[in-house]
């Protein structure tokens, strides 16, 4: 009995002491600004860390900084992470993604999120090689599922129209990628470059009436003004597809998209495998996320008198 | 330590913009927004010119000339052509955006990959406990090194002329000098400091970005203002110095508002609150001693 007694003290005492000793980690969560797809990877990348054990108020702290879309905040936000000597830099979105890489100089280690090219961004060299102590998950859009999906629902159309700013390279490079794709399901693109919000109204009004629906890319500026582009088009009896389920939610017909907090998710895991010393940023391959999602907003789909056919209706993800 | 070097850095850089728009905000009063957009075109160059092979530091005198240019432009759209002085500004603004986009090729280059004035074999050979130190230390002189430039060149005639321009217009015409041109210099020197301050923060952040610009007349003024406000009291003190202060002094803010740890929701707020209390401590040091 007092054998036993003295073992259970001892493996007490043993769970205690690994509890106390576990390791303590301090990760800085830098994110470009407030929407809602960015918000998604931020709850998904700490869920990633939880998954592995790495608990916020247990053994994590998190820093969490919003650059609230100002260049000149992400540097010193990076620059800060970097002098409280975090264990590991997440940028959120592209700019900040580059802003902590830059801050972390080789010392720490970094995860991009939701960073659309990483190459162009000078995270992965062209042989698909990280070039630095940096990985993370790519969201390169599902242009062509989309594509497919916008012929079956819209089997008339003929132009899409795609509202993008300048000054992002994800919307860019995402814009490439769907005029090379477009042929293939018999459609023409017709781009609209804007540089600020205020533009929108005006290249709306001249981009509507050449197209027979809209696309929206993940395009941070175009997607913080949603609800006037979806006005605008409700008004022109022309539907508007999104990229992401935030944008399905807020009143676009549908989405081929990406789920955001499956891609924080996935950042989240890598970051444990670099926190724990499991292996080293620098090696860890950077991942795309690939498998789509059709969202569907059931409402809107009503409103434009679609119907989907079965292919479609089965996968669908209705939203109401 | 290592944040209060962060901010040191980074408001020196900013301090050689603060300069620039000393000029033009304080000595002209010239409300010049061009700005925004000659601070991106510094760093568009430095980016394509570094991304090219070119030499690091070659790249801070071609941004100075373009900025000169995209200045001057301001100025004879004004002078020249009679348009007002804010819509000039921003007349050029919204032109060197394009062209910012043209000169980059596309609106993000990372730089990573090549030698900037603060990373290269140079700076990787000094000894490892001085290498932290030395892009402060750098920085620290290149605004130095442009104030006193511009120290010097306001004490001769043509920046005597200058500062005349924007007190008494007047003053200049009876010295039969014509301010128009004196205008169109004052904005081509102001716009060249704030081309060679986003030359030197592209190299510092290691990547051009497009939307650098937004907000950089907003952030010069503050500086500005912040400086000047806080230090008039002392007399010594020339204004080319207290404009740098205040720009290491925004930047502190900023940091301050960040390490508070609020909810990142406040960082506006916070930084917004901290430069008032700045502004009205300074205000009111400066009463007491009018008072004495």
């Amino acid at each position: 009995m007092k054998r036993s007694i003295a073992l259970f003290v001892a493996l007490v005492l043993v769970l205690l002491a690994t509890f106390a000793l576990a390791e303590q980690y301090t990760v800085g969560i830098g994110q470009f600004a407030e929407h809602g797809s960015l918000d998604n990877c931020r709850t998904g990348f700490i869920d990633g860390l939880a998954q592995e054990g790495i608990v916020e108020g247990q053994n994590l702290t998190v820093i969490y900084e919003n650059a609230q879309a100002d260049m000149g905040i992400t540097q010193q936000i990076a620059s800060q992470f970097a002098a409280k000597n975090v264990d590991l830099m997440v940028g959120i979105a592209t700019p900040m993604a580059q802003a902590c890489y830059n801050a972390a100089d080789g010392k720490i280690p970094v995860i991009f999120n939701a960073v659309s090219d990483p190459v162009a961004s000078g995270f992965v060299n062209a042989d698909g090689i990280n070039a630095g102590m940096i990985t993370g998950v790519s969201d390169a859009l599902p242009v062509a599922a989309q594509l497919a999906t916008i012929r079956v629902m819209l089997p008339d159309a003929k132009r899409i129209g795609i509202l993008y700013t300048t000054s992002e390279t994800n919307s860019v490079s995402t814009i490439a990628t769907y005029k090379s794709l477009c042929g293939e399901y018999g459609f023409e693109i017709e781009e609209m470059g804007i540089s600020t919000s205020a533009d929108i109204p005006l290249a709306l009004d001249a981009l509507l009436p050449k197209v027979d629906c809209l696309s929206n890319l993940t395009d941070n500026t175009v997607v913080q003004a949603l609800a006037l582009v979806l006005d605008k088009a409700n008004t022109a009896k022309k539907p508007v597809f999104g990229s992401e389920i935030e944008q399905v939610k807020n009143g676009c017909i549908a989405a081929e998209g990406l789920d955001y907090v499956q891609l924080g998710k996935q950042c989240g895991i890598m970051a444990a495998l670099v926190l724990k010393g499991e292996a080293s940023a620098a090696d860890i391959p950077y991942q795309i996320i690939t498998e789509p999602s059709l969202y569907v907003n059931e409402a809107v789909l009503a409103s434009f008198g679609i119907t989907l056919n079965e292919e479609l209706a089965v996968r669908a993800h209705a939203i109401q | 330590m290592a944040q209060v070097i962060g901010v040191l850095e980074q408001g020196f850089i900013y301090a050689i913009l603060a300069l620039g728009v000393y000029i033009t905000f304080r000595i002209l009063d010239f409300p010049d927004m061009s700005v925004d957009a000659t601070f991106p075109l510094g760093a568009a160059v430095t980016a394509i010119m570094i991304s090219n092979g070119f030499h690091p530091w070659l790249t801070l005198p071609v941004s100075m000339i373009c900025g000169a240019a995209a200045g001057a432009i301001t100025g004879l759209i004004h002078v020249k052509l009679h348009v007002r002085d804010l819509l000039s500004g921003i007349i050029v603004m919204t032109g060197l955006y394009s062209i910012n986009l043209h000169i980059a090729g596309r609106a993000n280059v990372p730089l990573f990959n090549f030698d900037t004035m603060f990373k290269n074999t140079f700076v990787s050979g000094l000894p490892s406990g001085t290498q932290a130190y030395f892009p402060v230390i750098l920085l620290f002189l290149l605004a130095l090194l442009c104030k006193i430039l511009m120290d010097l060149y306001l004490s001769t005639r043509s920046g005597f002329l200058l500062k005349a321009t924007g007190d008494n217009p007047t003053l200049v015409a009876s010295l039969a000098e014509d301010s128009g041109k004196v205008k169109i210099l004052g904005l081509s020197i102001a716009n060249a400091l704030v081309a060679l301050s986003g030359s030197v923060m592209c190299q510092y952040q290691r990547y051009f970005d497009i939307s650098m610009g937004t907000g950089t007349l907003v952030l010069a003024v503050a500086s500005v203002i912040l400086g000047m406000q806080l230090l008039r009291g002392l007399r010594r003190l020339k204004a080319t110095s207290a404009v740098i202060i205040g720009s290491v002094l925004y930047k502190g803010c900023v940091a301050l508002a960040l390490s508070m740890g609020l909810s990142p929701f406040d960082l506006k707020l916070i930084t917004a609150a901290l430069l008032l209390i700045i502004i009205v401590i300074g205000g009111k040091n400066r009463k007491v001693k009018y008072h004495a």
